[in-house]
């Protein structure tokens, strides 16, 4: 379990986030909706290290991991796809899912990957970055399968993607959760993340503005918070 | 044909040595982003210490270069990936001053310890005949070099292609947040590969004092200039290409010396080789494929505070400075040099303060003009004119140099004006058109009793307060505003249609021509211009100091030659002068990174940590010293 307390953070002078308390159960998927500018890539980041909280606790399963630097919270289970293509363009489709893969464990991986996502085994040895955006975001997301995560954080996986790669990312997503990992959704497609979701938080300019289930949550409540009001 | 060989096969034998330190520059520039100018004084230290061992400790060779390149090799590599660190944040400029501070603080360092005169490096390698080709007899030596290096390469490759961290190395390039959240350090990536690097460094440097049977910094010092050539082949990226463009600097340096031994005229020109390479490389290599490595950061922004507020403090200090022959006349020559290279640091302020450019043959220029003084002197051209002159030769070469590099970016424009600084030095200072190797008179004005030091120091300090007119004038007219937009945003100022290259090849061609008339000076203080005022090094050394003397135009350069000229003159043991030296290179280290305030915010983060390590005392702490009245309350 994934547990943010009293989170503050920010950029140089500028605070992002305001006292952010939130929770991602075992086997859940929570969604995270607000706004452009409401700080939920910040909040991602916060959440799997690659920026420092300025106060406030983070626990994993009990353990505190504030502070504690990317690299040792993905042994501890978080995987993060961060937003835009979280691959390495310069190598090929392989050598990017050997780094995904634990030590040891790359030719299982590789089968996974390719049997979770059947187009990138025909690109194994072609430069990431010369892919189409649908399977970057494929490879990208492969990771999350391949590192076997407790904690997964997406981070606006169906932007400017086809409606079509949509559909399969959220088959995807889907998949990944039945595996038993929980998953921490920023979404553009919000009503596509309210069904899947069992939580929702809600930010605005930093703060949470409304926790709970997607059932309490009120299509206004949604409208106004991303339009502003 | 056979008469060809023998050239052939010691160029392909440097070849490979200048190769191996063309991987080790690249492998860490491609991860980390700093280009290391100082990775020939890396090399050079290296062989020093295999130097050391083998010949005045008496260790077994095999043993020594263990140890010079697996462990002093990795050391030298820990503390250069602290560096590095540390200008990660900075802009491009600032990591060519720090790399560069650190060129200079080695180069002293060596010094210091094995004084400035040439070792002999006893071969190591058996120098028995391997086999035969006509005309000349390959030695094991050859053969153990150019094998060792070929497996070297291939080694790298084979590592970067299947290994994990291999493969983490070249993804840490792409993108070193995603490699954390990957679940690799990043640090550990990039310590990795300065170690690597490092230890490739340390190899060729021994392996090239070997070759050449001895141990000379200045030489060694140069190996970043053959490997930046042979780097530059590589488009200063692919590894295995790097060992091939070492391969074809060497050969063609060889054999251009084979061409020149009958021609006097082209003396020098097979020192120059890789410069020539990197010049040709500048120009044909579609700009697409030269990009940087690294992140972009701007330089800090011009303090808001430049101008005026200061400004009624030059009234009492040109009063100081007008009774300095009276209070100081012991160390009056050194005042004199100090003032004439007032000249020489403005340029150089507009040049890498204002303009955010760089130059590493500043010294090169200053030789040019001193070069031209003493002709135009002799031929009875009067001497004001005769240094305007001198101003204006510089011009052409800083066109040559600027217009290839400016469109690319700072760090080909360092690489460009350091390559041409050696050029300079190799080819042009011995002909007869410069120096030739002898003194060349440069006669003072005959008037007003200039003759007298004393005298000549109010010359100089009009000059000097002149060259602070002409840059203050510069950087507050037009072209200084479209040089601060161009620091602040490059890409805003493109969109208001004006064409930046044009301005930073203007500003970089006045620079140039500054630098002519304080060289044109300094050579009159001496009253001669010799090859030996004006080594490419000085360039380096000057930029550091510049470096370290404060951002606003007239503290920097009042400071920063007095501090360059007069302190070393009240210095009489010169091994405090290069301890001096040292001093000034770690400072240009600090200042480069302190240049956005990284350094600052380290030092916080350092200080909460502390705190919280200590358990709370330290406010309690804090208040005891204020009650003491040590530290001063915050109102």
């Amino acid at each position: 379990m994934l547990k943010l307390a009293g989170i503050t953070a920010g950029y140089g002078g500028t605070t992002v986030l305001r006292s952010v308390d939130l929770v991602v159960p075992p086997h859940s998927v929570v969604a995270l909706l607000g706004a452009n500018g409401a700080g939920k890539t910040t909040l991602l980041r916060v959440a799997s290290g690659l920026l420092p909280p300025s106060a406030g606790v983070m626990t994993l399963g009990g353990e505190d991991v504030t502070r504690r630097a990317p690299n040792e919270l993905v042994a501890r289970g978080i995987c993060h796809v961060p937003e835009g293509r979280g691959i390495f363009p310069s190598l090929t489709v392989r050598e990017n899912l050997v780094l995904q893969s634990a030590k040891g464990e790359e030719a299982a991986s590789l089968d996974r990957a390719v049997k979770a996502f059947p187009r990138l085994g025909e690109r194994m040895a072609q430069l990431a970055g010369t892919m189409s955006g649908g399977e970057q975001q494929m490879l990208a997301l492969a990771r999350t399968y391949v590192q076997h995560p407790t904690v997964v954080l997406l981070d606006e996986v169906s932007m400017g993607l086809a409606p079509k790669i949509v559909d399969e990312i959220f088959e995807f997503l889907a998949l990944l959760r039945s595996s038993g990992a929980s998953l921490l959704l920023v979404e553009q497609y919000v009503t596509r993340a309210l069904d899947v979701a069992d939580y929702v938080y809600m930010l605005n300019r930093g703060e949470v503005s409304f926790a709970g289930e997607p059932g309490e949550l009120a299509d206004e409540d949604v409208f106004a918070s991303y339009v502003g009001g | 044909m056979s008469e060809w060989l023998p050239f052939l096969v010691f160029g392909v034998t440097t070849g490979a040595i200048y190769g191996l330190s063309a991987m080790g520059l690249v492998l860490t520039y491609k991860t980390s982003g700093v280009f290391n100018i100082a990775h020939g004084t890396v090399c050079a230290s290296a062989a020093f210490t295999f130097y050391t061992l083998r010949q005045v400790h008496d260790v077994p060779w095999p043993i020594a270069a263990a140890l010079v390149v697996f462990v002093y090799g990795a050391v030298a590599g820990l503390l250069l990936e602290r560096m590095a660190m540390l200008l990660a944040d900075v802009s491009v400029t600032y990591k060519i001053v720090g790399t560069v501070g650190l060129f200079v603080a080695i180069q002293a360092g060596i010094t210091l310890i094995y004084g400035d005169i040439a070792k002999n490096f006893e071969p190591f390698l058996s120098q028995d005949k391997a086999f035969g080709l006509p005309g000349v007899d390959v030695t094991y030596d050859n053969l153990i070099t150019v094998v060792g290096c070929v497996l070297a390469a291939a080694g790298l490759a084979v590592f970067f292609r299947v290994a994990r961290l291999g493969i983490a190395m070249r993804a840490v390039v792409d993108d070193p947040q995603l490699i954390d959240i990957t679940g690799y350090s990043p640090v550990r990536v990039r310590r990795t590969a300065w170690v690597i690097g490092s230890s490739f460094a340390a190899a060729s440097g021994v392996l090239l004092a070997s070759n050449q049977a001895q141990v000379d910094v200045n030489v060694l010092a140069l190996l970043v200039v053959q490997a930046f050539g042979a780097a530059t082949i590589a488009r200063f990226q692919s590894l295995p290409m790097c060992l091939v463009g070492g391969v074809i600097v060497g050969v063609l340096q060889k054999l251009i010396s084979k061409e020149i031994g009958s021609q006097p005229s082209l003396q020098g020109l097979d020192a120059a080789t890789p410069v020539l390479i990197l010049f040709i490389g500048l120009l044909v290599i579609p700009r697409s494929r030269l990009v940087e490595v690294g992140r972009q950061v701007r330089a800090r922004g011009f303090s808001s505070r430049a101008g005026k507020a200061y400004s009624w403090w030059y009234v009492p200090l040109i009063g100081v400075a007008l009774l300095i022959p009276q209070l100081d006349e012991a160390h009056l020559f050194a005042w004199n040099l100090a003032l004439a290279q007032v000249t020489l640091f403005a340029s150089l302020h507009l040049l890498v303060r204002t303009s955010g450019q760089i130059s590493l043959c500043h010294i090169g220029f200053s030789a040019l003009g001193a070069a031209t003084v003493a002709h135009m002197l002799g031929r009875g051209v009067p001497f004001p004119l005769a240094v305007l002159i001198a101003g204006a030769v510089c011009v052409p070469p800083a066109l040559v140099i600027a217009v290839p590099a400016i469109r690319l970016s700072s760090l080909y424009l360092a690489l460009a004006t350091f390559g041409f600084g050696i050029a300079l030095a190799a080819f042009a200072y011995g002909k007869s058109w410069m120096f030739a190797s002898q003194n060349r008179p440069v006669d003072r004005p005959q008037m007003w009793g200039l003759q007298s030091d004393s005298r000549y120091f109010y010359l100089l300090l009009g000059v000097a307060v002149l060259a602070l007119f002409v840059v203050t004038v510069v950087e507050r007219s037009r072209l200084g505003r479209l040089l601060r937009g161009l620091s602040d945003s490059p890409v805003a100022l493109s969109t208001l249609g004006l064409d930046v290259n044009i301005c930073r090849v203007l500003v970089f061609c006045i620079s140039g021509a500054l630098a002519g008339v304080s060289g044109a000076m300094y050579a009159s203080v001496f009253g001669g211009a010799s090859p030996d005022s004006f080594n490419y090094a000085q360039s380096l050394v000057v930029l550091a100091v510049l470096a370290i003397s404060g951002s606003r135009l007239v503290p920097a350069v009042l400071v920063a030659p007095v501090l360059l000229y007069v302190v070393p003159n009240y210095i009489d043991n010169p091994d405090h002068y290069k301890l001096l030296q040292i001093g000034f290179g770690l400072a240009a280290i600090y200042a480069a990174a302190a240049s956005t305030g990284r350094l600052g915010s380290y030092f916080a983060a350092r200080g909460v940590a502390a705190k919280d390590r200590l358990h709370g005392p330290a406010a309690v702490r804090v208040d005891r010293l204020r009650s003491a009245h040590l530290v001063r309350t915050q109102p």
